[in-house]
């Protein structure tokens, strides 16, 4: 399997668990039932998968290369978020609460910065997937 | 959902500045870790062994920063977007951004400071000190006026939502004492 699949194939993978995840807790809303496959292909895949993850930590040690994948991710996910916040509204939150957050802009500001952990977890899951390659 | 609110043209001179801090901090660390750009001179001369052991001390001194400006970026990040929703949050992120930027700027021009970096015979021959040089200006610059203006800021008096939840129950303890 090459470097930049294995990537966009660990991306899609978290995309698919948040979005069920949020699907089954009710967290948020899409206006359009499509949606969700855009979000799973585009911010999860191109952006943060191939665009963060491979970009900038496909060459390095995991180890030293967390924390500007964390605050790539995390700046870019604040941004999606401000833009659906204030000028898109592809998605709503529901009335739950999250970890006790409550208000909407709240919620857009907390998983904004959560998407810090998605190019993390790429890079992780990607070297996973290729070991198993190896070995299948 | 909510549409921005009326912003003024100095709060979205503000917001950029953050937006634009927070990717270049980003586009600083991937060109470190990428690239030779963001590197002094000195650190490419190998076969001074004076200048070999400052590399080790300087490489181990940089590479302790990225941790430290994930804070600056994703703070920066968030106090844009509590800034374009005119959220009292705004100047809460706004401070620990610039404090913690003006704070690692100080501790860098220290280090340069203490190690010669900056005398002369560095400076004017080195492009990646001068750059480095630029940069911690810049911080100490943009951290300074970004703290005075979220200090007078209106929204650093705005009543946020505790208080207002505050404000509501001793409204409602002195209506039952009244009734």
């Amino acid at each position: 399997m090459s470097q930049p699949l294995s990537y966009l194939f660990a991306a899609l993978l978290i995309g698919l668990i948040c979005e069920q995840l949020a699907r089954t807790m009710r967290l948020w809303r899409y206006k359009k039932p499509y949606y969700p496959i855009l979000n799973v292909l585009i911010a999860f895949g191109l952006v943060q998968g191939l665009g963060v993850a491979w970009t900038i930590g496909g060459r390095q040690e995991i180890g030293k290369i967390a924390p500007v994948l964390f605050m790539a991710g995390a700046v870019v996910g604040i941004a999606m978020e401000g833009a659906n916040e204030y000028w898109l509204q592809a998605w709503s939150w529901s009335h739950r609460p999250i970890i006790g957050i409550t208000r909407s802009i709240d919620k857009a500001a907390f998983v904004g910065a959560m998407w810090g952990f998605a190019p993390v977890a790429t890079v992780i899951i990607a070297h996973l997937l290729r070991q198993l390659w190896k070995l299948a | 959902m909510t549409r921005p609110p009326h912003l003024s043209s100095m709060d979205w001179l503000h917001a950029a500045v953050l937006l634009t801090g927070s990717i270049l901090v980003c586009a600083y660390w991937i060109a470190f870790f990428h690239t030779d750009i963001t590197m002094p001179h000195f650190v490419h001369q190998v076969q001074n062994p004076a200048l070999v052991q400052l590399t080790t001390v300087y490489m181990g001194f940089e590479s302790a920063f990225p941790l430290a400006d994930l804070l600056v970026a994703v703070t920066a990040a968030l106090a844009t977007f509590y800034l374009i929703g005119q959220d009292a949050k705004a100047v809460l992120f706004g401070l620990v951004a610039s404090g913690a930027l003006g704070f690692l700027a100080l501790l860098d021009i220290s280090f340069n400071l203490s190690h010669g970096l900056y005398t002369p015979p560095y400076l004017f021959k080195d492009g990646g000190l001068q750059m480095e040089a630029m940069i911690n200006i810049g911080c100490v610059a943009g951290a300074s006026w970004s703290i005075w203006r979220f200090w007078s800021h209106p929204l650093r008096r705005a009543e946020d939502r505790a208080s207002q939840l505050m404000a509501m129950s001793r409204a409602a303890e002195e209506l039952n004492r009244e009734g």
